[in-house]
């Protein structure tokens, strides 16, 4: 109660504080007035009881104040106070107020809106019940070397695991959706009732699938999302029930995910059919995705402990896999969906710190500029009797405005710049969440908050460095040693700063520049694709598969316009990253090892001419190279010179897949390199015959001698000609390239713009400092004039003390580099991040803007008249 | 600024300006005249200190004020006692009278040649 009582009264004097002083004046007047008239009462005359009744109450205003004091306010009262100073102040001084706050609210903006980006990608929880206990379970032979699970391992460990609360499998394929209108290729998550259950997902309408639904006479079931239930079967309501045929078969609807759940656990697809587990018949193939929730209390390292032992156990079992270093290991979910964004959005986290750290010292060397030129006006204060500690506050509160200004701008930069620019960011996993919200604008006023007290820091600095002595004399306003030391450093820490945003953005153009002139092995334009699968419903036998892949080759070769017309499992730049093992019959990998494996492919004869992949040594394939003749393969050059470094690769064998009981298969020969994996990833391929790959889905690969826009048309048609129900998915080969460089290209432009931001910032802020060197020794350099200096010794004397200061500072930049560079390893090509040519470059980039920012003051000390600058002072 | 009183007289002075305020709404000068009379002119309460005082006690809500216009017409500010203020006012004097009874029984022993 007397805590609101306490408020009130407060509040009360605050916002009434002229009525309460009236009041108050009238309450003392009316004291004094009794008092003389009390003691005129007792017999004194009233003159004398007059002054006795103003003597005996003391000085009224001291009172009046004490009784302000006992109000409560008087903290509030100065903040007032120094608020409308401060923005009288501001509105005094427009040119600084609006550099500052540009120059803040860039960097704020700039800060806020990568911390945003930030946030979805990297820090935000992963959108599941307690995330921490959900795990990816990979098979895993070195601390780099992971992959897929089979069969026999999901078999094992649903019989025999005791860490998990829920465990279930995932295979993500693509399918033919037919019957619902025009066919067409979705991304599919086969999944069993396990996957569901270890994620917790609610779904909006309907079932989950159910472990009786895995049953191997069950009807097949799919649960698919809105956004599909929406475009294909009426909406979700009326989803239910119906009937989805995938690949020919048909699965009956039984539920709707929620609106925007487009992934689940990290997989992205469009429909999630029932997954029947087969019994495995050996130890691979590896193809499932193993996810599991802990039970309660279980660490990942229990968990990992529990796998290796179910690993031990299946590894007798089956011959067909003897790598006794493959563990079935556990990591955390959350590392497959952030992954290796962390790195790259930490490195851009850090980037625009540097610049808004820049950002901050440039605005601290201006306020401190604006404090010394305000030391007369201070020591006025002063001597009037102002605290250290009053005008401590005031500037810190004129800065903290300043910076809360900046704030306000740079929120609206970030969320102008997140709603703009998030389609020009690199593409990361949930970068389409990042948003301005309550999180980001606290972020960018804490941040603004931050930067007030940093801000306020170099005055203040300067302040207690100074005597309470008054100084008054504008002239030497600033001249003192403190202040000027204050600056020089923080003109040598933007250099400092701005060198490693350099280094930074350099290696990455370097990179970029490297990647865009890798050689692909081929010409890519006038390359056209068509993606096609085969439902198994209407071609269950692999000779029907085959005798429709030859037909459509031999259509588009026949096709006007086209060169050359071949097969291929998938076509460069492939990122779906087909791999095989194998082990070679003449140098085996010891016991307990594991095998090699290599990008693997399956082609056609004519792919090799389409593409324009020369024939180095031996043969490509032929019609002897069927189903039922002997197992053949074709290497790339590296692929020959890495595993037959010294002898002839042709004629040689391997078995492949760690099928020890099939018959071998035998490298017929050799052909050129050419970039199947993307630019940044060694060629070494393997090629076997379509004819041995029993493959359903291929690409049909044409060049076309016209544009590519009618041959990818032709192509559809010949598609459609021979069954009209398939659905294709077109690509063109050089755009696929251009695209793979689109995300090093977005990197490289941003951390560009970063270290632009900074390498300007550091600019002005040698500019600023040595422009007002020249201001203040102009009386100096005008009697050395007068006696005869040559103008331009006065410009080198000033761009070389500019220089020292920049030299210094980049000096300790470049440490600061060196120590934070190696981060960037994993994101350059072909540069090291230590590259030295780079580094000097930058360096001397930076330097030569340096000399330029100090040349212009320098040119005008040159230019100064001497008798003017003598006199006019 | 006046020297801030210490704790133990501004305690007291809060204390007798809420007995003097027990008896009847005043306004200041007459709470210091009041004052004055009670203790026999023992206490002379600085004037100035009184209005201070009144302001704190306010805050804590122990009294109210209202202008009044007096007997002979003119607007004076009247103090009034809050029931908070009724029970503060015994509360202290309840301790008051601990305190001053501790104090006295200390301030009564005598060594032992019977000099205080």
């Amino acid at each position: 109660m007397s805590l609101l009582t306490d408020a009130m009264e407060r509040l009360k004097g605050l916002f009434f504080r002229d009525r309460r002083d009236q009041e108050l004046a009238e309450e003392l007047r009316d004291h004094i007035e009794r008092e003389t008239q009390e003691r005129i009462r007792r017999g004194e005359r009233p003159e004398a009881a007059r002054r006795a009744a103003l003597l005996a109450f003391g000085g009224v205003e001291q009172y009046k104040e004490a009784v302000r004091d006992a109000r409560g306010i008087r903290p509030l009262e100065e903040l007032g106070a120094d608020l409308r100073y401060a923005l009288r102040g501001l509105r005094r001084n427009p040119g600084f107020t609006a550099t500052a706050v540009l120059v803040l609210g860039l960097g704020l903006g700039a800060t806020t809106a990568v911390f945003s980006v930030m946030y979805s990608v990297v820090l935000a929880d992963i959108p599941y019940p307690e995330p921490d206990r959900l795990v990816l379970v990979s098979e895993k032979n070195s601390p780099t070397n992971a992959w897929n699970i089979s069969t026999a391992d999901a078999t094992a460990i649903r019989a025999q695991q005791k860490s998990f609360e829920a465990w279930g499998e995932l295979s993500r394929q693509e399918a033919a959706l037919s019957g619902t209108g025009a066919p067409e290729r979705i991304v599919i998550g086969r999944v069993s009732a396990g996957f569901f259950k270890a994620l917790g997902v609610p779904v909006a309408r309907g079932r989950w699938i159910e472990p009786r639904d895995e049953a191997a006479e069950a009807p097949p079931v799919v649960v698919v999302t809105h956004e599909l239930a929406e475009r294909t079967l009426g909406g979700p309501d009326q989803a239910l029930g119906r009937s989805l045929t995938l690949d020919g078969i048909s699965h009956q609807v039984v539920g709707v995910l929620p609106p925007g759940r487009t992934e689940l656990g990290g997989f992205r697809a469009a429909a999630w059919p029932v997954l029947k587990l087969p019994v495995p018949v050996r130890r691979g193939p590896f193809w499932l995705r193993g996810v599991a929730r802990l039970k309660p209390g279980v660490t990942i390292e229990a968990a990992a402990r529990d796998l290796a032992s179910v690993s031990a156990r299946i590894l007798p079992l089956w011959s067909d896999f003897p790598d006794s270093l493959a563990k079935l290991t556990p990591m955390p979910l959350r590392g497959r969906i952030v992954g290796r964004a962390e790195k790259q959005v930490g490195l851009f986290a850090g980037a625009v710190l540097l610049v808004l750290l820049l950002a901050i010292t440039n605005v601290a060397t201006l306020a401190l500029v604006r404090a010394s030129s305000r030391e007369a006006e201070l020591g006025v204060r002063v001597m009037l009797g102002a605290g250290k500690n009053r005008i401590a506050r005031l500037l810190v509160t004129e800065n903290i405005l300043l910076t809360l200004a900046a704030g306000a701008v740079g929120l609206l930069l970030a969320s102008l710049a997140l709603k703009l620019a998030v389609s020009q960011l690199p593409n990361l996993q949930r970068i389409e969440n990042a948003r301005m919200d309550w999180r980001a604008a606290g972020f960018g006023i804490s941040a603004a908050l931050l930067a007030g007290i940093l801000v306020s820091l170099s005055p203040l600095a300067a302040l207690s460095g100074r005597g309470a002595g008054v100084q008054t004399d504008a002239r030497r306003a600033g001249t003192g040693r403190r202040t000027n030391t204050l600056r020089s450093i923080l003109v040598g820490a933007e250099f400092a700063l701005a060198l490693p945003l350099l280094v930074g953005a350099g290696l990455l153009l370097n990179s970029f520049v490297r990647l865009s002139r890798v050689d692909p092995g081929f010409d890519p334009n006038g390359l056209v694709a068509v993606t096609v699968a085969l439902p198994q419903g209407r071609y269950p036998k692999p000779e029907q598969q085959l005798r429709f892949w030859q037909q459509a080759e031999q259509r588009l070769a026949e096709m006007p316009g086209v060169v050359a017309a071949g097969l291929a499992s998938d076509v460069p730049p492939d990122n779906s990253g087909n791999y095989d093992n194998f082990n070679l019959v003449d140098h085996p990998v010891p016991a307990g090892r594991s095998e090699p494996a290599s990008p693997w492919y399956y082609v056609s004869a004519g792919y090799f001419k389409t593409i324009g992949i020369p024939i180095l040594d031996g043969r490509i394939f032929t019609v002897a190279d069927s189903s039922n003749g002997p197992p053949t393969v074709v290497v790339s050059r590296s692929w020959a010179d890495k595993y037959f470094p010294k002898e002839r690769a042709v004629g040689r064998q391997l078995i492949q897949g760690g099928c020890y009981d099939c018959p071998r298969t035998t490298i017929v020969g050799v052909v050129g390199d050419i970039k199947n994996l993307g630019l940044a990833v060694p060629a070494e391929a393997v090629y076997g015959p379509v004819a041995q790959s029993g493959a359903r889905s291929l690409n049909l690969v044409v060049r076309a001698a016209g544009g590519t826009a009618a041959a990818l048309r032709d192509l559809r048609e010949q598609v459609r000609a021979l069954d009209s129900e398939l659905p294709v998915q077109e690509s063109i080969i050089s755009a696929l390239f251009d695209d793979s460089l689109a995300d090093p290209r977005r990197w490289t432009m941003l951390l560009g713009a970063f270290a632009g931001a900074g390498t300007a910032l550091a600019a002005l802020g040698i500019f600023g400092l040595m422009s007002y060197v020249v201001r203040q020794r102009r009386r100096e350099i005008g009697v050395r004039l007068a006696l005869g200096a040559q103008p331009g010794t006065m410009t080198r004397f000033i761009v070389a003390k500019g220089m020292r200061y920049a030299l210094i500072g980049s000096g300790i930049g470049l440490v600061v580099t060196l120590a934070l560079v190696r981060r960037m390893a994993t994101m350059l090509f072909g540069v090291s991040p230590t590259d030295m040519l780079t580094i000097a470059a930058v360096a001397t980039l930076l330097l030569t803007v340096a000399v330029l920012a100090c040349w212009l003051p320098g040119r005008r000390a040159a230019r100064i008249r001497p008798l003017e600058a003598i006199s006019t002072e | 600024m006046p020297p801030e009183s210490s704790d133990l007289l501004q305690g007291t002075l809060e204390m007798l300006v809420l007995k003097a305020l027990s008896l009847t709404p005043m306004h200041g000068w007459g709470i210091g005249h009041r004052i004055d009379q009670l203790s026999g002119d023992a206490f002379q309460v600085q004037q100035g200190s009184l209005y201070p005082a009144l302001q704190r006690m306010l805050r804590k809500g122990w009294i109210t004020s209202e202008w009044r216009i007096t007997e002979n017409n003119r607007r004076a500010r009247y103090y009034l006692l809050t029931r908070a203020g009724r029970r503060q006012l015994e509360a202290e004097t309840a301790a008051w009278a601990r305190a001053s009874a501790a104090v006295n029984g200390i301030l009564r022993v005598r060594t032992a040649d019977g000099t205080p």
